[in-house]
Formats: structure tokens, C-alpha cells, sequence
């Protein structure tokens, strides 16, 4: 009951914020497409760089659109508008509101991707996107969310979580398998870059839209994350003295 | 009925709250008074679990008080000191919002929504995001929001901060009708005479500890229930006495200008926080 409310809450400014929502989460990636996809025209082992670049940037695409949609605004929300305090005072069971916002934030991270596939449409690429790889996606869009909830927390002003997005989000966007594969980092930095969620989601949705077997150790690993970020999230709702 | 036992809040080296202990029965009209800094704002945030206390507990109807505790939670509201809103919802959105946070049916909400709108004359507002509202219209709206779920308990902090007089009497009015319906009330205040006027006890706390409990009467009567003003170049200086004929005969004695008034619990506020600032 306690996440329908959380879930109406993202819906409504879903549809106040819609096309504010929609632009902001066609632009960077719109623009990695152009300039890497179609600007600097090369080949990735025989095929159009593009087919490599896709499922990378759908990917980063679901990190970003869920990460954003839940860090910065529940740091406004306790911060400045204080809006969170309604929620603790309120008898919405405290871990219901976790979960509806790792929810919203994941189906939002689905949104940015949606979008993105339906401008890739026309190129006619061939790649393959099932509901294993909406699966996946909305797993990583929900580690994301987690892991806004938990900045958010953590933001002592409006500042950080901007800072928190360039020093970790930012360079995760660029390393972790979306415009190269992470086989290319020297070892010992590979297997860290290799181990963080985006480079696993990136791996999982480029073998699956390849149409190759895929390897679903990236599911526990996601889950893994998941769940010590959730747990995080819920440790500062209900143990964090001064919220 | 509300029972803090020992409370005590401390942010790192700083103790907000010093060992409060306070009783509020069922019904009564409670007010917690005291200078800026002394310690309202932070007992209400662990009324309102907000904060979590670093020691004592708080009880209601004689159950713990936690954030886990959704039972307990449902029968208080609370009216922070802050608009505590999402600026970009709008009115319905807001009541709405609330009422679905304390597992309201959506029909109820709305029902309950048209009744407080038109009651505050918030109506013709209510499309309005929260952030082209007036201060006023802010508070009369965090009320509305507060008494939508039918609370037992409401907490009141510095409900009135911000409202025109007239705005101010009207609430008044409405939370005296509330608290004669049996809501329980504890208000924080910085207009003494609201307390004076509403609650049936205050209690005056300082530094974080509390002072005096008592009704607003007898603390007066304690304090003397004449004050004689005396105009001085540095100010006016208050005497104090409990008999009307001392008055007098004090005031006979005095040349300049004076004059004799009751006194009102401002003046066993400000004789109490003044010991305490000497």
C-alpha cells in the first residue's frame, strides 16, 4: 500500500514533469549516438561501431534516467522542502518507501531507455532487445535508484549529490563497457571496472541484442548490489538519529 | 495520552534536550514555551520521530514511540515549524498525498479534502502549486493537511508563524473547537498570549531543561497577578504584586510615567528567561 503511494507520488510528477523528463533523458544520449555512432564512422570486429555503442548507451541510459530521478529529488525532499519529514511522521511503513521509490526509480531508468530504443528504431540494426534485456535493464535502473537514495542521505547540501555524479557516475558512464569493452583496460583495473554494475548490465545487454549466449552472473552480482544499497537505505530511515 | 520519560538529545557536544520528563493527558490543550534555542523544536521533532532520542523514551497511550511503530504514528499529526511540502505539487495533490501516506481510501480523501478547503477558504486556491502560495495560505494548508487523517494527537509547532492577526484568530478558534472535540494538543509558541489564551498548561523549558509546568493562572499568581510599568530612559522595569492595593500603593509612590495592568504569562516568560540572561 505504502509503495502504491510512493509509485503515485512518481506518477504524478511524471506527468507534471513529462516532457522536461523525456528531453533531459534523450540529450546525452542522443549525443553519444550522433557524434560516436554516426560523426566518427568506424568499425568495431567487422560491424558498424554503432551496434557496439547501442547497448552501452541504453544501458548508461538507465543509470543515469534512475539515478537522477531519485538522488536529486529526495535531497530537495529532505533538505530544502523538508517534504520528507511527512513521510517519517507518517504510519507508510519506512521500508515500503524504499522500495517504491527503487521501483519508480527503476521504471523511469526504463523510460530513458525506451526512448532511446524508439529513436534507433529507424536505423534498423537488427539488435535484439527481449524482456530478458527490460529485465535487466530495470534491475540496473533499481541498483541505481538504491544507490540515489543512499547519496541522498548522505548529501549534507544541494551540492553533493552533483559532486557525488561527476567523481563516480560520470566516469562509470564512460568505463564501465558502454563505448569500449572493459577487455581493453589493463589488468588488475579491469577486474574492478569489470565488477561494477553498469559494466555488467553493458556486458549482459550487448551479448543479448548480439544474439550470442549471455553469461547471467551479472543478475546475482546486480542483486548483490541491490541489496547491501537497500539495506544502506533502510538503515538511515530507521537507525539515522537526526534525519 | 503522551509521557516522555528522561529525554535527552544531544548533537555531538551540544545537549538540546536535558532530561525532560512531561506528562500530557488525553484531551488537554498543552503548550511548551521557552527563548529560541531552548529546546521546543527539537522535542517536537522526537514526538514526531524526526529525531530519535540519544536517551529516554516517549510513550503514547503508554506504547514506545518509534519510526516502526505505524500504530502509534497514525494517531499524531504534526504541523512542523518549516512548510513541509513539495513545492511542486498543488493543493489536492498535497491532501491527497497525506491522506494516502495514513492508508485513507481515495473517496475519503476527497470528501475530507472539500470539507477543510472550504472551511479554510482554500478552494478557490487549491489548483495553485504550493510555491505561488503566500505564507499564510501555506499554513492554513499544512492545518488542513495535519487534520485530514482525524489525528488523536496534534503537534503544534509555531503553527501560527508567519498568519495575519486575523488569520490567527481564526486558527486559534479552530484548534480551542478541535480541542474541545478531545484532540490532545501540544503547541510550540513564540505569541505568549496564544498560549495564554489556548492551552490549559504550559510548561516553560530553558537550555533544554524544563522549568516550570503549571496553568497558565497559577503561574501568574506565583509571579503576582498586578505589574506596575515604570518608564525609565533604558527601558521600561515590570513590578510585580499580588495584591491590587500593593500596586497602588506602589504606584503613589512613583513620579514619571507609570501604570498598573495585569499580568500576563508574557511577564512570567520574560521574568523567567530574564533570570536566566542576568
Amino acid at each position: 500500500m505504502g509503495i502504491i503511494t510512493i509509485l503515485w507520488e512518481k506518477w504524478r510528477e511524471f506527468i507534471r514533469d513529462f516532457s522536461r523528463i523525456t528531453l533531459a533523458a534523450m540529450t546525452a544520449p542522443l549525443m553519444y549516438l550522433i557524434v560516436f555512432g554516426w560523426g566518427i564512422r568506424t568499425t568495431m570486429n567487422g560491424q558498424p561501431y554503432l551496434y557496439f555503442l547501442i547497448p552501452g548507451v541504453v544501458s548508461l541510459t538507465t543509470m543515469n534516467g534512475s539515478f537522477n530521478a531519485i538522488a536529486q529529488n529526495l535531497n530537495v525532499q529532505r533538505l530544502y522542502e523538508k517534504a520528507f519529514d511527512q513521510v517519517i511522521i507518517s504510519p507508510t511503513p519506512l521500508w515500503q518507501f524504499i522500495a517504491g521509490q527503487i521501483i519508480a526509480g527503476g521504471l523511469r531508468g526504463l523510460y530513458a531507455a525506451g526512448i532511446i530504443l524508439l529513436l534507433v528504431l529507424p536505423i534498423g540494426t537488427g539488435l535484439v532487445f527481449n524482456g530478458l534485456s527490460v529485465l535487466i535493464l530495470f534491475l540496473n535502473g533499481a541498483v541505481f535508484s538504491a544507490m540515489g537514495i543512499v547519496v541522498s542521505f548522505l548529501a549534507k547540501n544541494h551540492a553533493d549529490v552533483p559532486r557525488f555524479s561527476n567523481y563516480f557516475i560520470m566516469p562509470m558512464s564512460y568505463l564501465c563497457n558502454t563505448f569500449f569493452s572493459t577487455d581493453n583496460i589493463p589488468h588488475g583495473v579491469r577486474e574492478v571496472i569489470a565488477a561494477l554494475p553498469l559494466s555488467q548490465t553493458s556486458r549482459m545487454i550487448r551479448s543479448i541484442s548480439a544474439g550470442e549466449a549471455t553469461n547471467l552472473i551479472g543478475i546475482p552480482i546486480l542483486l548483490a548490489y541491490l541489496t547491501v544499497l537497500t539495506a544502506i537505505g533502510l538503515y538511515f530511515v530507521y537507525k539515522k538519529k537526526n534525519l | 495520552m503522551i509521557e516522555i520519560r528522561n529525554l535527552t538529545k544531544t548533537f555531538e557536544n551540544f545537549t538540546a534536550v536535558d532530561s525532560l520528563n512531561l506528562r500530557i493527558e488525553t484531551g488537554e490543550f498543552f503548550g511548551l514555551l521557552g527563548p529560541n534555542g531552548a529546546g521546543k523544536t527539537t522535542t517536537i521533532g522526537m514526538l514526531s520521530t524526526l529525531l530519535l532520542p540519544s536517551s529516554g523514551e516517549i510513550l503514547i497511550d503508554g506504547e514506545p514511540l518509534t519510526r516502526k511503530r505505524k500504530d502509534i504514528k497514525r494517531k499524531v499529526s504534526v504541523i512542523t515549524q518549516e512548510y513541509s511540502m513539495r513545492q511542486d505539487m498543488d493543493m489536492d495533490e498535497i491532501m491527497e498525498y497525506q491522506g494516502r501516506l495514513y492508508f485513507m481510501p481515495v473517496k475519503q480523501i476527497r470528501a475530507r479534502t472539500e470539507e477543510l478547503f472550504a472551511f479554510a477558504g482554500l478552494k478557490e486556491h487549491r489548483r495553485k502549486t504550493i510555491r505561488k502560495l503566500s505564507g499564510g495560505m501555506k499554513r492554513k494548508l499544512m492545518v488542513c493537511r495535519a487534520l485530514l487523517t482525524d489525528p488523536q494527537i496534534l503537534l503544534l509547532d509555531e503553527p501560527t508563524a508567519g498568519m495575519d492577526a486575523i488569520s490567527r484568530r481564526q486558527m486559534w478558534n479552530l484548534l480551542r473547537q478541535l480541542n474541545e472535540q478531545g484532540l490532545t494538543i501540544l503547541l510550540t509558541t513564540h505569541y505568549i498570549e496564544e498560549a495564554q489564551s489556548l492551552c490549559g498548561r504550559v510548561a516553560l523549558m530553558n537550555s533544554g531543561k524544563l522549568e516550570e509546568v503549571d496553568t497558565p493562572a497559577r503561574l501568574i499568581e506565583r509571579l503576582g497577578a498586578y505589574a506596575v510599568d515604570e518608564m525609565h530612559p533604558d527601558g521600561i522595569h515590570s513590578f510585580y504584586f499580588h495584591e491590587r492595593v500593593q500596586a497602588i500603593d506602589y504606584l503613589s509612590g512613583l513620579q514619571g510615567q507609570c501604570t498598573l495592568r495585569d499580568t500576563t504569562l508574557e511577564d512570567v516568560f520574560v521574568e523567567q528567561v530574564g533570570k536566566h540572561l542576568s
